[in-house]
């Protein structure tokens, strides 16, 4: 048997060392650690640091799983957050269903949210039991407080779409606006306006319930079910990239870590998405606002 | 503490300490107290300050969510304020008065108690029911946004915490308190009753027993000002014991003669009579009294008396065993009590011994003196058995030796308290005997001796006693003398004899003279002021009324006699000496005092005309009132020999039994009418005679 020397162990190194690094380089996924940063933007729902809280840990998660790095972006405001969008700074945003609609030529939607555990959501109108409304038509003429500002989809959107429908105009009525669904539904019950907009499972959250005795409110109407709030990526997005991130969004209500990042971010989970799920939106955005929202 | 009756009566120690835990609970809780409140009025402040600090920043951070209806945000803001303590609500109010956020601490347990009945959502009408808690501070602050009111901000904070860290701090500080209180008050009250009540209560023991006539000091323990107190009262005892014997001895003996007092003899009987029964012995007292030691006196001086007295006492002493006692009673009286005796004859012969031992003579004052003496003797327990009884009947006895003679001793008999309690029962019938009519007037006419003409009467008096009959004058008066009784029988006598005499008069009668005899203890009492009212009031002339003096009215040094019967002589009644012969008969008397007559004793009368001593005495005394120009009276004349006597040797006037006997008003009456009718005068008292014995 012939001794194998230094000599050959040299030769065989430097034939072999080449094709690992290729194979390895070929293992590896696409664009890591040599791309940016991945710019996870979120609506200012809530406020920043409470944004943060919540959607840090699926920044992580997607870092991890992408195994290139997701950076967090909040904004402080909706005209912040807009710009961003309409400037595409983001590559992974999460907004309401009406941004989506007016961003969805440079965004393209890959999940909703799953909220209680549900897909859907809707519009929703409360009042007080005691003010002695029964029909939208009583409406005519007071103070709806909606929740969110012209631009939220569930909580004025499809509340005034509602009332569109019932035959009111929206001079007939006087708009307020709360920071949010919550407050609004709690506006009403403080007699701050006749009704309230806001998603229908607005008066069921926990915020709502330790604010007021929901008891003392009342639905009047319920518009039909929309899909959750969108998770979308900017168009341009390599197909690969978007794939694995909606495979990531997607895949969290399979593993514990993955579940307790949906817990982190109030969600029950993320289901897929697509386009054409949101015309139903688009519809009552047309109603109501009399624009043509890019399709 | 101690009770007496219903009241409760607190020591020194307890006043004084009750005064130091009162003063010390007072001064440490009113501190306490005002401590309590500075500290809670300040937290009180600080609760203020910080819901200001928490109103200010509310209000200045609503703005926003209140223009955003952000009632979430608001909602932040009220309940941030849960997290501080004692704030109870947190309001944020509209313009319009409807509650944005409200934050309400349902645990509280004030806010539990206001929201009874009343909704925990309500919140208005629990700010209605909390409007008017006084444990409750109430704070408001207005919202404003450029000058544009966007609602009110309230704030509840309450003090029931503060309170009840104020009643907890007041109860532990109180307790705190009550202990210092109590154990400074113990520790005081230690101090003060070893310093103060210690030895006071020492000075009270002490000074009890000085109450007792035990004679203690206490001691000193301390230079302070107990300490003084202490020599004080060491020396006030000292003082009260040598007081004390002081007054022992003067309350006990005689100063004169040294010899025990009557309060030392009495004491020394009731000793005797306790020791007597315990050994079934028997012993004897003997009552002395000196005879007519006034007499010593009158006319050889106090001192002289004095010395007798002292004299006598160490006599008596010398003649008696160590185991007699001899005291002087007062005055010239003395007591010897000799115990253990046998039978009366060893009595009767200590007796005599003490009369021989006072009667021998004794030179004092460079003259001899003998002196006499009364004894009355009483037995124990033959003649009393208490020491009343015994001085009473020893008393009694020496009255009766008295009566008996000079020098003589007697044992008292039963009779003598009979004797003695007919003389009280006399005495308290005769205080009765004027109001009740038994006293009456009778007259003894006087005529005169040469024509045997009536002249007057002497007004003798008699008393019809309803169950003893007529008691003699013999009897009574001295006793109404001696009880002073004889003041107001005398001035009786002496109205009714004006009166009478005033009645004959203006019946167109001639009386005569009445003579009255004047007692000396009636001259005493102003007598020549009282006869001028009376003989004013009945037209009486001096010539109508004679009074008969005895020398022993003259003999009284109690008052001026010389003055008094210048008085009577003014009034200008005659003066009649009575029983002149059976006294001291002295000349002097006749010499100092004009009289008008001298009335001789009927002793000297009883004796005529055959007692040769008699007829010449009465010759001498017939002399002797002619030499003095005095009208003579003899009383007594009862044969007719006196009268014949009388009558050859010139006596003025006369009466007795043999010329008439003491008759009564109306006989008196009828016999001086008869005198009216009748001319021939040596008839007249022949008829006045038969009658007036007839009469008697």
């Amino acid at each position: 048997m012939r001794v194998l020397t230094s000599r050959y162990w040299n030769r065989l190194w430097r034939r072999i060392f080449p094709l690992l690094a290729l194979v390895s380089l070929a293992a590896m996924p696409v664009g890591h650690a040599a791309e940016p940063p991945l710019i996870m933007g979120v609506f200012p729902r809530f406020n920043a640091s409470e944004t943060t809280t919540r959607y840090a840990p699926l920044a992580d998660h997607l870092s991890e799983r992408l195994r290139r790095k997701v950076t967090l972006v909040t904004a402080r405001d909706f005209e912040t957050f807009w710009r961003g969008v309409e400037e595409q700074r983001y590559d992974i945003v999460h907004y309401n269903q009406y941004h989506y609609i007016r961003s969805a030529k440079t965004y393209q939607v890959i999940a909703h949210n799953k909220e209680f555990g549900k897909s859907t959501i809707a519009g929703a109108l409360y009042v007080r039991k005691d003010s002695g409304i029964t029909s939208l038509a009583q409406l005519r003429g007071r103070t709806i407080m909606f929740g969110g500002g012209e631009d939220a989809m569930i909580g004025y959107i499809a509340p005034v779409y509602m009332m569109l429908q019932a035959g009111l105009k929206k001079e007939e009525f006087a708009a307020r606006f709360a920071v949010n669904p919550v407050n609004s539904v709690i506006g009403v019950h403080r007699r701050q306006a006749d009704a309230a907009g806001a998603g229908d499972a607005a008066i069921g959250q926990a915020a709502v319930k330790s604010a007021i005795n929901t008891d003392e409110l009342t639905v009047l109407a319920v518009s039909d079910q929309l899909l959750h709030l969108p998770w979308a990526v900017r168009r341009s997005m390599a197909a690969v990239l978007r794939e694995s991130i909606q495979s990531v969004l997607l895949e969290l209500e399979a593993g514990d870590a993955g579940r307790k990042v949906l817990q982190s971010a109030g969600l029950t989970g993320i289901g897929k998405a697509e386009d054409k799920d949101y015309d139903p939106h688009r519809k009552m955005v047309r109603a109501v606002t009399g624009t043509l929202i890019p399709q | 503490m101690r009770t007496r009756g219903y009241g409760i009566r607190l020591g020194l120690g307890a006043k004084f300490t009750l005064a130091v835990l009162t003063i010390l609970a007072g001064t440490m809780a009113a501190n306490t107290l005002y401590s309590l409140h500075i500290s809670t009025a300040f937290h009180e402040k600080q609760l203020v300050e910080r819901g200001n600090a928490l109103g200010r920043l509310i209000s200045l951070v609503s703005p926003e969510a209140i223009l955003g209806f952000d009632f979430v945000q608001l909602n932040d803001y009220t309940h941030q304020l849960s997290s501080q303590r004692d704030v109870v609500y947190g309001v944020i109010l509209s313009p319009e008065g409807l509650p944005l956020s409200s934050y309400v601490d349902d645990s509280d347990p004030l806010i539990k108690q206001r929201l009874e009945g009343v909704q925990s959502n309500d919140i208005a009408k629990l700010l209605q029911a909390l409007d008017d808690d006084f444990e409750l501070i109430r704070l408001q602050f207005p919202i404003v946004h450029n000058e544009v009111s966007l609602g009110r901000f309230l704030v509840g904070i309450s003090t029931q915490t503060l309170h009840s860290e104020y009643r907890r701090q007041l109860l532990t500080q109180s307790l705190a308190l009550a202990a210092i209180v109590l154990f400074l008050s113990a520790a005081i009250h230690v101090v003060f009753r070893f310093n103060v009540l210690s030895p006071i209560q020492a000075l009270i023991a002490a000074s009890r027993q000085l109450g007792r006539g035990q004679y203690t000091t206490v001691e000193v323990k301390s230079t302070d000002e107990m300490g003084l107190l202490a020599q004080a009262f060491n020396a006030m005892a000292e003082e009260v014991r040598q007081e004390q014997a002081k007054l022992h001895r003067q309350a006990n003996f005689d100063t004169l003669t040294g010899l025990p007092n009557r309060l030392m003899a009495l004491d020394r009987i009731d000793h005797a009579i306790n020791r007597a029964k315990r050994t079934h012995q028997r012993f004897a007292l003997f009552f002395i009294d000196l005879d007519n030691f006034k007499s010593v006196n009158d006319s050889m001086g106090h001192a002289v008396g004095d010395e007798l007295l002292a004299a006598t006492g160490a006599r008596v002493q010398a003649t008696l065993r160590d185991a007699d006692t001899v005291a002087r009673l007062g005055g010239d009286e003395f007591l010897v009590l000799a115990p253990d005796v046998v039978n009366e004859v060893q009595v009767e012969e200590i007796a005599e011994r003490l009369i021989r031992a006072i009667s021998e003579p004794q030179d004092l004052h460079g003259r001899k003196v003998v002196a006499r003496c009364s004894i009355g003797i009483v037995l124990f327990p033959d003649n009393g058995d208490c020491v009343e009884m015994l001085m009473a009947n020893a008393d009694n006895a020496m009255y009766q030796a008295k009566a008996t003679g000079q020098g003589s001793a007697i044992f008292f008999t039963d009779e003598m308290n009979t004797r003695l309690r007919e003389r009280m029962q006399m005495e308290q019938d005769l205080n009765l005997a004027v109001e009740l009519g038994q006293l009456e007037l009778h007259f003894q006419p006087i005529f005169d001796t040469a024509g045997q003409h009536h002249r007057g009467a002497e007004v003798l008096l008699r008393w019809h006693h309803p169950e003893w009959g007529d008691i003699s004058p013999s009897v009574f008066i001295p006793l109404a003398e001696a009880t002073g009784q004889i003041v107001a029988i005398g001035d009786w006598v002496l109205e009714q004899t004006c009166r009478r005499w005033s009645a004959w008069h203006n019946a167109g009668i001639d009386p005569g003279f009445l003579a009255i005899n004047i007692s000396r203890i009636q001259f005493r009492r102003r007598f020549s002021r009282r006869l001028a009212e009376l003989m004013s009031l009945y037209s009486v002339p001096p010539q109508a009324l004679e009074l008969e003096i005895t020398e022993s009215v003259l003999l009284d040094d109690h008052y001026d006699v010389g003055e008094e019967l210048k008085g009577l002589r003014a009034v200008g009644v005659k003066l009649s000496l009575d029983d002149f012969g059976t006294g001291y008969s002295s000349l002097s008397y006749l010499k100092r005092f004009r009289f008008d007559v001298l009335k001789i004793d009927r002793s000297f009368i009883a004796g005529l005309p055959d007692s040769p001593e008699d007829v010449l005495l009465v010759k001498a005394i017939l002399a002797l009132a002619k030499g003095l120009d005095l009208k003579v009276v003899a009383e007594g004349v009862e044969t007719y020999g006196q009268l014949s006597f009388l009558t050859n040797h010139g006596c003025d006037l006369t009466q007795g039994y043999l010329l008439s006997r003491p008759v009564n008003h109306e006989v008196y009456s009828t016999y001086l009418n008869s005198l009216k009718a009748e001319v021939e005068p040596r008839r007249l008292v022949r008829s006045e005679r038969r009658i007036v014995n007839a009469g008697g």
